[in-house]
C-alpha cells in the first residue's frame, strides 16, 4: 500500500489551515464593512496536489489518484475596473456640474430676485420717483420730489455697484479656489504624489508575490477623488503600476513614480478644474453676467441721460454707475421754466424700456443657466449613484453573505477537526490495540 | 439588475430617498409660507423675467392712476375757477344792460362802474387761483401768478402747456390757457375779458352819448365774445377731465388683468401645494418608518 499512514491528518490539518484562512478573511471583511473605498476579499482556496496511487485496485490493477486536502492560494479583491472607469467619468462630469451650479447660484443670489432690494424693483421705484415729478416739479413737493428721484437714483447706482463687486468677489473666490486646488501643496498635487508613491509600493509587493489589496483599494480611492477635479485615465501597466491622464494637460499626471506638476489645463479638461476655468474664462457665465450687468448699467445711464440737459447718471459700467447732481439740480423741465414738466415725464416714460427688457432677459439668462446646471447636476447623480450600487453590488461588504459565509467556514473547521479526531481514532486503533491479541 | 444587495448600499439609497422627500417637502413648504412660486430665477427663468416685466407695469399703471386722479383734481380746480369768472362776467353782462336801460343817472352808472371793478379785480383772483401750490392758469411758469392784482393787467404766464402721463405715451393736457380769454388788459386793445372789463368801466364813467351808445354796442358784443371764448375753455377742460376719468377707469381695468397675470405667473396655488405637501409629508413619513425598519435588518438578527 502507498498511502503515507499519517496523510489523513495532514490533509485535515489542511483543511483546519484554510478554513481558518477563511474565516480571518471573513472577518476582515466584517470588520470593514463600513470602510470608504473597501473592497471585499475571498480566500481563493485550490486542492493540493493530488498523490498518486499506483495501483489501488487489484482487480483491474488501475492506479488512482488521493486528495491531498487544500490550500490557500491567494486572498484577492473583488473589483470590477470597468465600472471604476464608468464611475470616474461621471465623477468629473458630475462634479463639473456641481461647481457650476454652486458659483451660478452665488450669483443668483448675489441679484436678490425677485425682492424689492432686487434691481428690478428699484428700477421701478426709480421711474414712479419721476413720475411723481412730473405730477408737481415745483415748490415744496417739487423739493420733495427731486430729493426722492435723487435718492431713488443713487440707490440704484448702489445696488448696481454693489452687485458689480459681488460678482467680481465670486469671479476671484473661483480663481483663488483654481490655485489653490492646482498649488504646489494642493490637493492635485497631493493626490498625484501619494499615487505614484503607491505605484512603487504595489510594483515591489506584486514582485514579491504579495497581492497588495490594501493599496490598491486606497489607490482606486485617490483616483475617485482625482476624478472629481478633472477627467482622469487610468491605464494599467504589466507591473501594475497606473498610468494617470489629468484633464487635457500634455503630459501624464502620474507615470510611474513620477508626477508631473504643475501642467497647464483649459475649461475642456472636465471636473471642478474645469468647471472653474470655464466660470471665469471669455465665453463664460460669470463674464457674461458682469458684462450684461455693465452693459444694462450703460443703457440706463445713455437713455435717461439723453432725455436731460445736464447728465443725471455719470459712469457707463455698473461698477462706475452714480448719480451725478445733487438733489436741488435735478431737472424736471427742459426749458428752465419751473413748471414744465417734459423732462421728467421723458425719463418717466422709460420704464419699460430698453433698460429693463435688458435687466430682465440678464435674469432670465442667469435663471435658465442656473436651472441647466441643476438639471444635469441631478441627472449625473443619478447616473453616479448608480453606478456607486454597482460597484457596491461587486465590491461591497454585504454582512449577511459574510454571515453566511462565517458559518460556512466554522462548520468547515469543525468538520476538518472532526475528521482529524477520526483519523486519530483510527491509529489509536492501529497503534494501541492492535497486536496485542492474548495479553 | 444588482446581484448583490450590501446594507451600505441600503443605507445609501435610504438615504437618498429621504433627502428627496425631504427637499419636496422643504419646497412645498416654502412656496407655502411665502406664497410663491417663483423664490429664486432658476424656479422659473422665463416666469422670473415676466414677473419683473409685469411688476413694472403694475407700477407703472399705479403711476398713471396717481398722475390721472391728480391731474381731475387739477381739473377741478381750474374749472372751479373758470365758473367763478363765468358768474362775474355774467354779472358784469347784468349791470351793462341795467346801465343801458334810459333811466339811470350817471351817479348809478358810478356805482355800476364800482362793482365792475371789484368784479374785475374778482375775476384776476379766480385767475390766480393755485392747485397744490402749483398756479393753474400760468402756464408752466406754476409759481408766476398769472395776473397781479391791481392796475397791470399783463398776463405773467406762458403759453406752454402741462401734461399728465395717464399710460404709456398718453398725456393729458391740463393746463388751461387762461390768456386767450383774459388777455393783456386795456393798453392792448386786445378785445379780451380785461380788456372788455376796463373799456366798460369807462364807458360807464365816460358820461358821454357815445359811452353809453357803446356800451350797448361794442362793450356788450364784446363781452359776449370773451363769454363764447370762456364756455370753449370750459369745455376744453371738461373734456380733459373726462379723458382723465377714462384713463382711470382703464387704468383700473388693466390693473386687475396685470395682477392676474403676475397671480398667474408667480402665485402658489394654495390649493394644489397644500394637496402636494400632504402627499409629501405622507412619503417622507413612509420613508422614514420603510427605511428604519429595513436599516435594521439583517441575518444577525436571526442567527443564535
Amino acid at each position: 500500500m502507498s498511502i503515507p499512514t499519517l496523510q489523513g491528518l495532514q490533509t485535515a490539518l489542511s483543511g483546519l489551515l484554510a478554513e481558518q484562512s477563511a474565516l480571518d478573511v471573513t472577518g476582515s471583511n466584517i470588520a470593514n464593512a463600513n470602510t470608504e473605498g473597501y473592497s471585499r476579499e475571498t480566500a481563493v482556496l485550490q486542492p493540493n496536489p493530488p498523490l498518486d496511487i499506483p495501483a489501488i485496485s487489484t482487480l483491474t490493477g488501475q492506479g488512482a489518484q488521493l486528495g491531498t486536502g487544500v490550500g490557500v492560494q491567494t486572498i484577492t479583491r473583488i473589483r470590477n475596473t470597468y465600472l471604476d472607469a464608468q464611475y470616474r467619468a461621471q465623477n468629473s462630469a458630475l462634479s463639473n456640474a456641481s461647481t457650476q451650479t454652486e458659483v451660478l447660484s452665488q450669483a443668483q443670489a448675489a441679484f436678490n430676485e425677485p425682492t424689492s432690494a432686487s434691481i428690478a424693483a428699484q428700477l421701478s421705484s426709480f421711474w414712479s420717483a419721476w413720475n411723481s415729478l412730473a405730477d408737481s416739479p415745483t415748490g415744496e413737493a417739487g423739493e420733495a420730489a427731486k430729493v426722492g428721484v435723487a435718492e431713488a437714483g443713487e440707490q440704484l447706482a448702489r445696488t448696481f455697484n454693489e452687485l458689480s463687486s459681488q460678482l467680481s468677489t465670486i469671479a476671484s473666490q473661483v480663481g483663488e479656489q483654481y490655485s489653490s486646488l492646482t498649488g504646489a501643496s494642493g490637493e492635485v498635487h497631493n493626490l498625484a504624489t501619494q499615487i505614484a508613491q503607491l505605484n512603487g509600493q504595489i510594483r515591489l509587493s506584486e514582485e514579491a508575490g504579495q497581492p497588495p489589496n490594501t493599496m490598491l483599494d486606497r489607490r482606486d480611492e485617490l483616483l475617485d477623488k482625482l476624478s472629481g477635479l478633472a477627467n482622469v485615465t487610468v491605464t494599467e501597466q504589466s507591473d501594475h503600476t497606473d498610468i494617470v491622464t489629468f484633464g487635457d494637460a500634455a503630459e501624464p499626471l502620474v507615470e510611474d513614480t513620477t508626477v508631473n506638476w504643475p501642467q497647464a489645463l483649459t475649461e475642456a479638461s472636465g471636473g471642478e478644474l474645469g468647471a472653474l476655468l470655464n466660470l471665469t474664462g471669455p465665453k463664460g457665465a460669470l463674464t457674461g453676467l458682469q458684462t450684461g450687468l455693465d452693459g444694462v448699467a450703460e443703457t440706463l445711464a445713455a437713455t435717461v441721460n439723453a432725455q436731460l440737459k445736464t447728465p443725471f447718471f455719470s459712469g457707463a459700467t455698473a461698477t462706475t454707475l452714480a448719480v451725478a447732481v445733487e438733489p436741488g439740480e435735478v431737472q424736471a423741465s427742459d426749458n428752465g421754466v419751473s413748471g414744465n414738466n417734459e423732462a421728467a415725464l421723458a425719463v418717466a416714460g422709460l420704464r419699460g424700456g430698453a433698460a429693463e427688457e435688458g435687466y430682465a432677459a440678464l435674469v432670465e439668462q442667469l435663471g435658465s443657466d442656473v436651472q441647466d446646471a441643476k438639471d444635469e447636476q441631478t441627472n449625473l447623480q443619478t447616473t453616479v449613484t448608480a453606478i456607486n450600487d454597482q460597484r457596491q453590488a461587486v465590491s461591497g461588504v454585504s454582512l449577511d453573505e459574510e454571515m453566511t459565509n462565517l458559518i460556512t467556514f466554522q462548520r468547515g473547521y469543525q468538520a476538518s477537526a472532526r475528521t482529524m479526531t477520526a483519523m486519530d481514532e483510527m491509529l489509536d486503533t492501529l497503534i494501541n490495540h492492535t497486536g496485542v491479541a492474548g495479553l | 439588475m444588482t446581484e448583490r444587495i450590501t446594507p451600505a448600499m441600503v443605507t445609501a439609497s435610504t438615504l437618498n430617498d429621504l433627502n428627496s422627500s425631504l427637499t419636496a417637502l422643504e419646497r412645498t413648504s416654502d412656496e407655502l409660507s411665502s406664497g410663491k412660486t417663483i423664490l429664486e430665477p432658476s424656479d422659473n427663468p422665463y416666469g422670473a423675467s415676466r414677473v419683473i416685466d409685469l411688476q413694472s407695469q403694475l407700477d407703472g399703471l399705479s403711476s398713471y392712476e396717481t398722475n390721472a386722479k391728480d391731474g381731475i383734481s387739477w381739473e377741478n380746480t381750474a374749472s372751479s375757477a373758470m365758473s367763478s369768472i363765468n358768474s362775474a362776467a355774467e354779472r358784469v353782462r347784468e349791470l351793462i344792460l341795467q346801465a343801458a336801460n334810459g333811466t339811470t343817472n350817471q351817479s348809478d352808472l358810478e356805482t355800476i362802474a364800482l362793482q365792475v371793478e371789484q368784479l374785475t379785480e374778482g375775476i384776476k383772483q379766480a385767475a390766480d387761483t393755485q392747485y397744490a401750490g402749483q398756479y393753474v392758469f400760468s402756464g408752466t411758469a406754476t409759481t408766476t401768478r398769472p395776473y397781479e392784482l391791481g392796475a397791470g393787467d399783463e398776463y405773467q404766464g406762458n403759453a406752454e402747456t402741462i401734461g399728465r402721463a395717464v399710460g404709456p405715451g398718453a398725456t393729458v393736457t391740463v393746463s388751461t390757457n387762461i390768456s386767450t380769454l383774459l388777455g393783456n388788459g386795456e393798453a392792448s386793445g386786445d378785445g379780451k375779458l380785461l380788456d372788455t372789463l376796463r373799456t366798460t368801466i369807462k364807458n360807464l364813467r365816460g358820461g358821454t352819448a357815445a359811452d353809453r351808445e357803446a356800451l350797448t354796442n361794442t362793450d356788450l358784443q364784446n363781452l359776449d365774445g370773451n363769454l363764447e371764448t370762456l364756455s370753449e375753455l370750459q369745455a376744453t377742460a371738461g373734456s380733459a377731465t373726462d379723458q382723465l376719468q377714462a384713463a382711470l377707469s382703464r387704468n383700473e381695468d388693466l390693473q386687475t388683468a396685470i395682477s392676474e397675470s403676475l397671480s398667474n405667473t408667480d402665485d402658489t396655488n394654495v390649493a394644489a401645494a397644500s394637496i402636494a405637501y400632504a402627499n409629501e409629508q405622507a412619503a417622507y413619513n413612509a420613508a422614514l418608518r420603510a427605511g428604519a425598519t429595513i436599516v435594521q435588518e439583517s441575518l444577525l438578527n436571526f442567527l443564535q
